[in-house]
């Protein structure tokens, strides 16, 4: 099995060449790969029906798809949070598995922002922040709530780099829509992300706000070389802000395509503009 | 009046038991609590420690009170265990319901990190439950003090102690002193645990911008 480290050198393991996974194309860029993936909340339907995606390593890559489509439901996958019903994931070569101590690893490196935020309501900025360090932490410093003092410092950096400086000791709860969703992001670039999954987390906000947040993602995107995968409704923002887009409709990958400036390659159909993109996705979003 | 210092004391006795009582009580069951949450466990964990739990809570604390005098003799001893007891028994049963109750959003976004259990409890479900948790304490020490100043009647120890062999005697004068002595003490008791609500409950309530917002127009 051929499997890259952090540091990009590629590591042949003789071993292991037997279970090498079931994907045709085996490549150290892929961070996720997802093969014929199903998966059911009961057991009359499929949230999602046979959906083959492939992400690389670095890439901003987005979903958008209309309510129940499956999106939420890809992300869940995609931090271990849910196991499919049939196909294979691969998060950086592994199959995820809570109880398996190198995915859990993993797991310390994906960012992870829920639509509703997941904010710990009662706790300061700060606090909720310093979540993002848990994993770092051993048994004493966290029954004793002691974080390192460079924890502390990183945590107050990056409260400076998502604009909120000077309220690390605001209560959660006291903030409004735009800087809840500065701490969820902080919170997450304090896991010191390889992968980071933002689950519409601009829906709600103005449009000032929204693109406001998308630069910030993208800027850390940028600065930490980390792979965003972000869910959303709207396909305007979706092709502004990102370099491949995926369309989910009714639990299936219906489209993929890669954005460059101003050109779209549909990696099914060619060249398409973006009219004929739009025009497609209204299309669908009328049916 | 003669009887009042005597009275007094008993009560402070009474207090301390319920004091006691309360605070073991709640250390023994929070960590049962959490086992019981079903948010938290599998059901091969909280299935058990629930069941436990329901054994605990079916004797009345008189009855633990009556099997401690048994086990460790008459005094102030028993009662204080059967209050640990009884306590263990109720107030876990409220919080692991409150704990139940908890957004579920913040544990699915912090156990995603890959945090361990207990920092998951650590950080998110104790701030998230907090208040919930404090008023049931207060509740479970209101509700002790009432219960211990009972326990006395089976030689529990506490001021229950000295009213019941004052009405055995025919003193309802003297019993009537002591009950009046538990009614000024309960209402202090309540008028305490009202301020302590305000202060650290109603406040992580949203109350600090419920007050601010009424000063805007004051």
């Amino acid at each position: 099995m051929i499997r890259a480290n952090k540091n990009w050198h590629i590591r042949i393991d003789i071993n292991s060449m037997a279970k090498t996974p079931p994907f045709s194309l085996i490549s150290t860029k892929k961070i996720i790969q997802m093969n014929d993936v199903w998966t059911s909340y009961d057991s009359q339907s499929y949230a999602l029906e046979g959906v083959n995606l492939s992400i690389d390593r670095g890439t901003n890559y987005a979903i958008v798809g209309q309510s129940g489509s499956g999106k939420s439901t890809l992300l869940k996958l995609m931090n271990g949070m849910m196991t499919p019903s049939k196909g294979a994931i691969k998060i950086d070569y592994l199959t995820p598995n809570m109880n398996n101590k190198k995915f859990k690893k993993i797991m310390h490196t994906i960012g992870y922002i829920p639509q509703s935020l997941g904010l710990v309501k009662n706790v300061s900025v700060l606090d909720n922040i310093l979540i993002g360090a848990l994993p770092r932490l051993n048994k004493l410093q966290s029954i004793l709530k002691q974080f390192p003092e460079h924890e502390i410092q990183e945590a107050k950096r990056i409260l400076k780099l998502v604009g909120l400086s000077g309220k690390e000791s605001r209560k959660a709860y006291m903030l409004s829509g735009g800087e809840k969703r500065r701490v969820a992001i902080a919170r997450a670039l304090m896991q010191k992300p390889t992968i980071l999954l933002a689950d519409e987390i601009v829906s709600e906000l103005d449009h000032v706000t929204s693109r406001e947040i998308m630069n910030l993602v993208l800027d850390a995107q940028k600065k930490m070389n980390l792979t965003a995968i972000m869910v959303h409704h709207d396909m305007k923002l979706a092709l502004e802000f990102a370099n491949r887009v995926a369309v989910i409709k009714e639990g299936q990958k219906i489209l993929e395509i890669g954005v460059e400036g101003d050109t779209i390659v549909d990696f099914q159909t060619g060249d398409m503009s973006i009219e004929e993109i739009m025009e497609m996705y209204n299309t669908d979003s009328k049916e | 009046m003669k009887y009042i210092p005597t009275a007094l004391w008993a009560m402070l006795e009474t207090l301390q038991m319920a004091f006691i009582g309360t605070v073991i009580g709640v250390v023994v069951g929070l960590p049962l609590s959490m086992l019981s949450a079903r948010n938290l466990n599998s059901k091969y964990v909280y299935a058990p420690t629930r069941a436990l739990l329901a054994i605990i809570r079916t004797f009345p604390s008189i009855l633990w009170a009556l099997l401690f005098v048994i086990m460790v003799g008459l005094g102030p001893y028993a009662g204080v265990l059967a209050i640990v007891m009884y306590t263990i028994g109720f107030v876990t049963k409220l919080q692991y319901e409150s704990i139940e109750t908890i957004d579920s959003d913040p544990m699915d976004a912090v156990s995603s990190i890959g945090v361990s259990k207990f920092q998951l409890i650590r950080y998110v479900v104790l701030p998230e439950s907090a208040s919930h948790l404090l008023g049931q304490i207060l509740y479970m020490f209101d509700y002790n003090v009432r219960q211990t100043s009972i326990l006395g009647i089976v030689g529990a120890g506490g001021i229950g102690f000295f009213i019941i062999n004052y009405i055995k005697f025919f003193e309802y004068g003297k019993a009537a002193i002591f009950l009046v002595i538990v009614l000024i003490t309960v209402l202090i008791i309540d008028w305490v645990s009202v301020k302590i609500r305000d202060k650290y409950i109603i406040k992580s309530q949203h109350g600090v911008e419920v007050k601010r917002k009424k000063s805007l127009f004051s």
